[in-house]
């Protein structure tokens, strides 16, 4: 399977004046196509710094990134928010939807940036919400959604610009059993699909649907288990 | 496009202060275009008035000495015929010149008087001066010594109330003469110009002034000249005043030379200074707004820390970041200009509706300055609205999407 991303011995420390914290120590892996990724660990362990990392929200302190093999660290801010735009989908926690756009227009949002046409947007846009089961909700705004809902609607802007891969922080964070099963059901299908998910969680039950589970600790890789499928 | 949508999105959805935050610009460019617009109306009417009587006017009086040691000020009785013949030849940038000779007597008609200034002048008067009758004809170059009189509306009012005075004789009493004058023309209502005052004033032919009623010999009360453009006004002032100086053995008070264009030009130049201080009194005000807009829109920034996380991460480009925050304080100044506008446009009319209609002022809306205010209004939302969003586009996606 061909290679999306790759952090090679990926360091992240943060000067604090005089304490130096190193979120990071020395993180080597590589994500492939297809693959549905579960990083775990404790808090504090440095989950969110790599998912930063991963993200192209952070530049590591010393290693490289690569996206689909190319050298992200002296990329411009423009071209990160390029391959950000393209190439990954991004679901938070807190769902993050903008309070002011209707879930269509959130879902378009990312297609807006990657200047694809009105028409094809919309199209596209109430393809995905038909996806994740929000085709009758697609004008409600985010405070008239559930939050599963908000969380579908932010899977469905995530898949806008089909991006070679999906991050995903703590997704089943905020919700209940209920909307978080049926979160991990729409993750299912789209790594059915063929997408590529990674998510960052301390859920230990979304751990058995991956197919690679990668522990860390203190800022290092404390051990990587394949599954089957 | 898609900017336009999003940023007129975010100021609806926050109508109250976006309102506010145009209040400082919306003052601003409505005091911006109140002055222009009535500044230039107050021009206009001010040269429409003092044009009224023609253009091209050139005054020249005798001087006036004494006024001190016990002296009583007087005009001095310098002016003569010939000056005005010489004037008239002499004089290249000269169109024409006219001798006048005035004096101030009682009226009589029937059992009614009134008191007026008598005007002698030859018929080429009303070539140079541009003085209307609303009834009855002026003289003609024959009735030079007829005993025929053009009157001001006052006296025709004070004489003959609702009557029609033409036709109708009136006595100018001179000593213990009286001269009969038959009315043949009515002024129409001027009000005071160029320290003339049509409606107040007799207007007889000149030889009959001359040889009757003054019975001067030579002297004539002041010279009234026009020059053949505005533009050669000045070079005629300085011919006559080069002529008379060296008629007059070089004593310059005994004469003065009043040009309407000069007169015109201190009233244009006093107008010009007046708006440009009125004006930079508004400029504080936009100033003040576009210092308001700058804090709304670092709340603003600030409130919306975690949105610019969100759409960093989903993909837009810090300059777009930028550019969204500049097009928001860029739109909310030319709405608060166009806003301005409309009540600069609505408050010079109503100033004037309310106080400058008897002065026959008109506020005047220069189109210029329209595309002016509008584009000063956006400048300053360009400007003001550069840190702001400067600092937006500058903050880290990740700490942006931490902020709660």
């Amino acid at each position: 399977m061909k290679e999306i991303v790759r952090l090679e011995n990926v360091w992240k420390i943060y000067d604090m004046g005089e304490v130096k914290i190193e979120a990071l120590r020395g993180i080597t892996l590589e994500i492939r196509e297809g693959e549905y990724v579960i990083i775990v660990g404790p808090s504090g362990s440095g989950k969110s710094t790599l998912l930063h990392i991963l993200g192209l929200l952070d530049k590591p302190t010393k290693g490289l990134v690569l996206m689909e093999g190319q050298d992200t660290s002296k990329m411009k801010d423009k071209k990160l928010a390029h391959l950000r735009n393209r190439k990954i989908g991004f679901v938070f926690q807190s769902y993050n939807l903008l309070p002011r756009l209707s879930a269509l227009e959130n879902v378009e949002l990312p297609m807006i940036y990657a200047g694809v046409p009105p028409r094809k947007r919309r199209k596209r846009a109430l393809e995905l919400l038909e996806l994740v089961g929000l085709g009758n909700r697609i004008h409600h705004r985010p405070n008239q959604l559930s939050g599963g809902q908000q969380q579908r609607v932010a899977v469905a802007r995530a898949l806008a610009n089909d991006p070679v891969f999906i991050l995903a922080d703590e997704p089943t964070g905020n919700l209940d059993t209920k909307s978080g099963e049926e979160l991990l059901k729409l993750f299912r299908k789209l790594h059915e699909m063929g997408k590529t998910l990674v998510v960052v969680t301390h859920n230990l039950e979304i751990v058995s649907e991956g197919t690679r589970v990668i522990r860390i600790k203190d800022g290092m890789i404390e051990s990587v288990e394949r599954r089957g499928a | 496009m898609e900017i336009l949508k999003e940023v007129t999105r975010s100021l609806l959805s926050n109508k109250v202060r976006t309102f506010l935050s145009m209040l400082g610009i919306v003052i601003g460019v409505t005091a911006v275009i109140m002055v222009m617009s009535l500044g230039a109306g107050m021009k206009e009417s001010v040269t429409k008035r003092l044009t009224s009587l023609g253009s091209n006017i050139i005054l020249v009086m005798p001087g006036i000495v004494g006024g001190s040691g016990g002296k009583i000020a007087q005009a001095l009785e310098s002016l003569q015929e010939e000056d005005v013949k010489d004037i008239e030849s002499m004089c290249p940038s000269v169109k024409k010149a006219i001798g006048l000779i005035t004096g101030n007597f009682l009226i009589q008609h029937r059992d009614k008087n009134t008191r007026a200034s008598v005007y002698a002048a030859p018929s080429g008067i009303f070539q140079i001066l541009n003085l209307k009758i609303s009834s009855g004809r002026s003289f003609s170059e024959d009735e030079e010594e007829k005993n025929v009189a053009i009157i001001g509306q006052e006296i025709a009012y004070n004489l003959f109330e609702d009557e029609n005075p033409l036709g109708k004789k009136i006595y100018i009493v001179q000593g213990g003469r009286k001269l009969i004058f038959e009315i043949i023309g009515v002024f129409a209502k001027t009000g005071n110009i160029l320290m003339l005052n049509p409606d107040n004033l007799i207007l007889i032919p000149y030889n009959t002034g001359k040889y009757k009623l003054f019975q001067s010999h030579k002297n004539v009360s002041m010279i009234l000249a026009s020059s053949f453009s505005p533009e050669a006004a000045e070079s005629a002032v300085m011919e006559i005043d080069h002529l008379l100086y060296n008629k007059f053995h070089q004593q310059e008070n005994y004469y003065r030379i009043i040009s309407q264009e000069a007169i015109l030009n201190v009233v244009s130049e006093s107008v010009s200074i007046m708006n440009l201080v009125l004006l930079s009194i508004a400029a504080v005000s936009l100033v003040v707004g576009g210092i308001g807009i700058m804090n709304i829109m670092l709340v603003s920034v600030v409130e919306r820390t975690r949105e610019i996380g969100i759409k960093m991460a989903i993909g837009a480009s810090r300059t777009r970041i930028m550019i969204e925050f500049l097009v928001e304080s860029i739109m909310i100044t030319f709405l608060a200009g166009a806003i301005g506008i409309l009540l600069g446009i609505l408050g010079s009319n109503t100033i004037v509706s309310a106080f400058g209609k008897a002065y026959g002022l008109k506020p005047v809306i220069n189109p210029l300055s329209l595309l002016v205010a509008f584009g000063v209004s956006a400048s300053v939302g360009l400007f003001f609205g550069l840190y702001p969003a400067y600092r937006a586009s500058k903050l880290s996606p990740i700490e942006a999407l931490r902020y709660e």
